[in-house]
């Protein structure tokens, strides 16, 4: 018997390479290198490897429509636009990460014990928190372009086991941190479990792994429906788990609410776009034939996740849990874009993540700046009056929600207008009447809080507006700058997604 | 032995275990639960297997144990920092974040 | 440089000077605030001696590519419709800033807020006017609210925070309803001939809708107007928007924005929907009616002065949609003059009642008497204001109102009827305050009144002038509107009817 040597195509795997080389040597540093230097050897190497990966990832985007590693990954147009939204955005999540202020300094100490306080007084940081991300960075790079069950599997837990920790890291509150890391993993695990199922149906199915073998399967018609249907619901749940769809989204305000902050940006916005990557994919290229079977269903739980995110979220004290509400909302603005099964939808929802992931990035860089002395204030009734003590800081967190809930001038209305017109076009008009009345509904809190920025009176209760490291102001900076860009001159991105968006199939 | 038989197995242990993940309290169990749910699928995958005839599904399945390892230890991590903090390993006892 | 988009770069500018003049030379930023908006007005009025009435098609049309992707220009031109109602606001703008001179002062923010957020409204107002392309029309549509939700709640009085919540809500609601509209028609549009925004092309789409889908879009752009004009039963944020804001503000609001409304009902409802508008003319006639008779009845029964004008407005509002509806040249033409008309009468109720209010220190009307005597000048201009709103012949408004009911009655005689009660019902809401407050004896807290200074006599002159001067010759006026209005019910087939006379015979 003679054996190939597999194909790998190392120069489209190269992003994601150099990612995991870059977490390797973050792991090596925390292990043997010196305790002084050991953060501003991280942010380096972290920050190098992104920056490399993303000049990687721009070198080889012409040579689209390739199978790397023996057809597990495919590289398309679709797969680099996805890939380089999760690097920009998680350039600029490590920017939050990089304020250390938010994380514990040792995150196997008992929460109060003579430990914690010790390595907190002699300055003892454990920077884990780099490598774990750059790992789910590799995980998330390596989601939306996976094309079969096996990667994709591989990629979910590659993705989510280092953001279960990230979860516990939080240096205030930790014991809320640590249940938000235990919830987070508890109920990943259990999602896992049901793509895991699917994954195994699906197999029965078509008796193949890849996407395109289940396409096939599907379009001759031949396998049992049954195994069919069964396959696409289970992995449908454990995708619309990673991405907080409506009845899958219970996790989502506990985490966003006990992770540290700049975790949550980072989660919220970079894990989206994985999921949603991954969930275009699966269902553009191997159920896309299957219309039938999940359409009806997935418009439903869009309509659901759409209302009740808005819904729910009117009645949070808190403005994580109204962040991660909303996200909710949001996601069912980008079930939309799937349901819609088009060109038109692709790009669509391509440019709503890129716009909407950056604009959470930015929106959780503010909340990292509202403080007291036992650290963030997220109590959304202790923010009134923030327009008075810091109009900028207040401006820009109304510019974010504002982009949020979709007002013209602001990426997220172009987002939304492209992603319900590509909606509507394919005939979904129950979507596009629910997502409507839904806006509605998720305006009514934006603006709540801006009024209770700008129209209530501060109280006197020790919150202030820290003075953000550059970093940081980096990050807010260059958010919202993108968001307003994206709002005023779109064309130049859509028109790039437009000539370059496509899976091969 | 009809292979599908396998298939009705299999499913019941999977039940068997998003029951348990429902209705436990303690995380280790809980936890169990989910594993228990892995190998069910791993099981599923194995059956099909060898109806189809390829070897696809064995090749996951041991993908799949591989994976249960890691979330292993993540999660044993995350449970035992959690019960060093409270002693306690019951999910109900973390209840400081609202519902 | 194109006329339009020349005059909408002006006071973006104006707002950039602003901004980078120290926030404590107030007196700077006002004269720089002043200047821009008499610069704007210069320009207006440039454009239109330039403006060829004879020609019915857009003049000063620019176009340029915006987001070619999904069709959408920047396109602007107007016709003598926008022309006059471009012309009010920009005449409006100055004698504003003037007349409001210390209007800023009480504010929660500084004055230079103040000036930028009024200057960058004056660019959306003239934008929303000029723009030929819907899309563009509906970002300066929904942009213009957020300057105006700053103004009413951050330099407003007594219930400021909640009416401009109120106001942003409701307008809000009826822009995402207009927004599943536009996106329908871009579907639309689609499928016949590309994706277009262009109001020319989109006028010819109604011959491929089926009534259903014409009538919903219909109701989509129609409420959002609705709610804008407003007319009954969407109009309860006025009261309180009105009463709230300070009066440049209430100038700006109720003499500019709300003709958006009925701006849009013409440019939009009619033109894109010329069916539907027939098969919703006899139900919205009923809300017209009702309109001009319920705002009446709560003018009467007002005690606060700025909410006897908001009030006043409703029933103005109800004329003008009824001389739309009517679907006759002279109901078009009345109605399109009444626009301009009570932008200019209200500006002088708002703006008296304003100086009356700051010098008086309160709202109710019950509190003022005899100001005839303590000070003439302001008592005669509230008294010409108040005449011009009940449509005293010689004065403005009476051109317009005549019109509309004669037009109105040429085809719907019971609505024409049942409206001119709202004639008497005017003379009752204006004479009774005009009565209380100005003639009579001197109540006490009156006597010692200071009467208009300079700055204000120079304000309100031009207004007063105006009101004055187009009530004996209107034709300079009509000569723009008259064929303007002819065109745009001669392109979609409404005929004027034939006078029932020769008919009979």
């Amino acid at each position: 018997m003679t054996f190939t040597a597999p194909v790998l195509n190392y120069a489209q795997l190269a992003p994601m390479l150099i990612v995991l080389g870059g977490a390797l040597i973050g792991v090596l540093i925390e292990a043997f290198g010196p305790r002084a230097s050991r953060h501003a050897s991280q942010l380096f190497i972290t920050v190098a490897s992104l920056v490399a990966a993303f000049a990687a990832l721009v070198r080889v985007r012409n040579q689209s429509s390739v199978d790397a590693a023996m057809g597990s990954v495919g590289f398309d147009g679709a797969g680099v636009l996805l890939q380089g939204t999760i690097l920009i955005i998680a350039l600029l999540s490590v920017f939050l990460i990089a304020d250390q202020e938010n994380f514990t300094a040792l995150a196997a100490a008992v929460p109060g014990s003579s430990e914690e306080r010790e390595s907190l007084q002699l300055d003892l940081r454990v920077t884990e928190v780099y490598p774990l991300t750059l790992f789910a960075v590799a995980g998330m790079l390596l989601f939306p372009v996976s094309t079969d069950l096996i990667t994709l599997f591989v990629a979910l837990e590659m993705l989510s086991l280092p953001l279960y920790l990230m979860a516990g890291l939080s240096r205030r509150r930790r014991l809320m941190s640590q249940e938000s890391a235990l919830k987070y993993f508890l109920l990943g695990a259990f999602s896992s479990a049901f793509l895991l199922f699917g994954v195994a149906y699906l197999y029965g199915y078509s008796n193949s792994v890849t996407f395109a073998g289940i396409q096939a399967s599907i379009t001759g018609g031949s396998g049992n429906d049954v195994f069919l249907l069964l396959g696409i619901a289970f992995i449908s749940v454990g995708l619309l788990f990673k991405v907080g769809a409506v009845p899958f989204h219970a996790w989502s305000p506990d985490v966003y609410q006990g992770a540290p902050t700049a975790i949550t940006g980072f989660m919220a916005a970079a894990t989206k776009v994985a999921a949603f990557g991954a969930i275009l994919r699966i269902f553009y290229v191997a159920f896309a034939n299957a219309e039938w079977q999940w359409k009806p269903a997935l418009v439903l739980i869009a309509i659901v996740t759409m209302v009740f995110g808005s819904v729910v979220a009117i009645t949070q004290r808190d403005v994580k849990r109204m962040l991660a509400y909303s996200s909710i909302a949001h996601a069912g603005f980008l079930l939309a874009g799937v349901i819609a099964l088009s060109k038109s939808g692709l790009d669509a929802s391509i440019f709503y993540l890129f716009a909407y992931g950056i604009a959470t990035v930015g929106a959780f860089g503010v909340v990292t700046l509202v403080r007291d002395s036992a650290g963030e204030v997220t109590d959304l009734n202790r923010w009134s009056g923030l327009g008075k003590r810091s109009p900028l800081v207040a401006s820009v967190f109304a510019f974010f929600l504002l982009a949020f809930a979709g007002i013209p001038l602001t990426s997220g209305f172009i987002g939304k207008f492209s992603i319900f017109s590509a909606a509507y076009e394919t005939g979904s008009t129950a979507i596009l009447i629910a997502g409507v009345l839904s806006s509605a509904i998720a305006a009514f809190f934006y603006i709540r809080v801006i009024v209770l920025m700008f129209f209530k009176d501060p109280v006197e209760d020790g919150t202030s507006v820290v003075i953000p490291s550059a970093l940081t102001t980096t990050t807010i900076a260059v958010t919202s700058l993108i968001t307003l860009i994206l709002g005023i001159f779109p064309a130049p991105l859509i028109n790039f997604i437009e000539s370059s968006a496509f899976f091969i199939r | 032995m009809n292979p599908y038989n396998y298939l009705y197995v299999s499913a019941l242990l999977f039940t068997i275990g998003a029951v348990g993940v429902v209705v436990r309290r303690n995380a280790i169990v809980v936890f169990m639960c989910v594993e228990l749910m892995l190998n069910a699928a791993n099981l599923t995958l194995v059956t099909f297997s060898r109806i189809n005839g390829t070897l696809d599904g064995q090749v996951v399945a041991f993908f799949t144990m591989v994976v249960a390892a890691c979330e292993v230890v993540v999660g044993l991590a995350i449970i035992v920092t959690i019960y060093r903090s409270r002693r306690s390993a019951s999910v109900d006892d973390a209840s400081l974040l609202k519902r | 440089m194109n006329a339009l988009t020349s005059m909408m770069l002006l006071p973006l500018l104006g707002s950039l000077l602003v901004a980078v003049i120290p926030s404590d030379q107030t007196l700077r930023i006002k004269q720089a605030a002043l200047g821009t908006t008499l610069l704007v007005a210069i320009s207006g009025v440039m454009a239109w001696f330039k403006f060829d009435s004879a020609n019915t098609s857009f003049q000063f049309v620019q176009i340029a590519q915006w987001i070619p992707s999904f069709g959408i220009n920047y396109a602007v031109g107007v016709d003598g419709l926008a022309l006059v109602l471009i012309l009010m606001s920009v005449l409006l703008a100055p004698v504003v800033v003037l007349a409001g001179w210390n209007e800023s002062e009480g504010g929660r923010w500084s004055a230079k807020v103040f000036y930028i957020l009024i200057l960058v409204l004056e660019t959306m107002m003239i934008g929303v006017f000029a723009a030929t392309d819907v899309f563009l029309f509906y970002v300066f549509f929904e942009a213009m609210l957020i300057p105006v939700y700053f103004l009413i709640g951050g330099y407003g009085s007594g219930e400021r925070a909640a009416a401009a919540v109120k106001f942003l809500l409701y307008s809000l609601f009826g822009g995402l309803l207009m927004l599943a509209s536009i996106i329908g028609l871009y579907v639309i549009s689609g499928t016949h001939g590309g994706h277009t925004f262009d109001i020319g092309q989109l006028s010819e789409l109604h011959k491929f809708m089926s009534p259903t889908t014409q009538n919903l879009l219909f109701l989509g752009f129609f409420i959002a107007f609705a709610i804008k004009a407003p007319v009954w039963p969407l109009h309860t944020w006025l009261p309180d928007a009105a009463a709230a804001a300070t009066p440049g503000t209430s100038v700006l609001l109720l003499g500019v924005l709300d003709k958006v409304g009925t701006f849009g009902m013409i440019r939009f409802c009619l033109t894109l929907f010329p069916d539907a508008s027939k098969t919703f003319t006899p139900v919205i006639l009923v809300f017209a009616v009702i309109s001009i008779l319920y705002g009446a009845f709560l003018a009467i029964g007002a005690r606060d002065i700025k909410r006897l004008i908001a009030y006043t407005s409703i029933s103005h509002f109800g004329f003008i949609t009824m001389g739309i509806f009517a679907m006759t040249t002279q109901g078009h033409s009345g109605a399109t003059l009444y626009m301009f008309n009570h932008g200019f009468s209200t500006a002088a109720l708002f703006l008296v009642a304003g100086w009356m209010i700051s010098r008086r220190g309160s709202s109710t009307i019950a509190d003022f008497g005899g100001l005839q005597r303590v000070t003439p000048v302001m008592a005669w201009s509230f008294f010409i204001a108040g005449m011009s709103s009940l449509a005293l012949p010689g004065l403005s408004s009476f051109v317009s109102e005549f019109l509309v009911l004669v037009g109105t009655y040429t085809r719907y005689p019971v609505a024409a009827v049942i409206a001119t009660f709202g004639i008497v019902l005017a003379a009752l809401y204006i004479l009774i305050p005009v009565q209380k407050a100005l003639h009579g004896p001197t109540t006490p807290g009156n006597e010692n009144l200071p009467d208009l200074n300079l700055r204000e006599k120079i304000a309100i002159a031009p207004v007063i002038a105006v009101i004055v001067a187009l009530g004996f010759y209107p034709a300079p006026l009509l000569n723009v509107i008259n064929p303007a209005s002819a065109h745009v019910l001669e392109v979609q087939g409404f005929t004027d009817p034939v006078p029932s006379e020769s008919a009979g015979k």
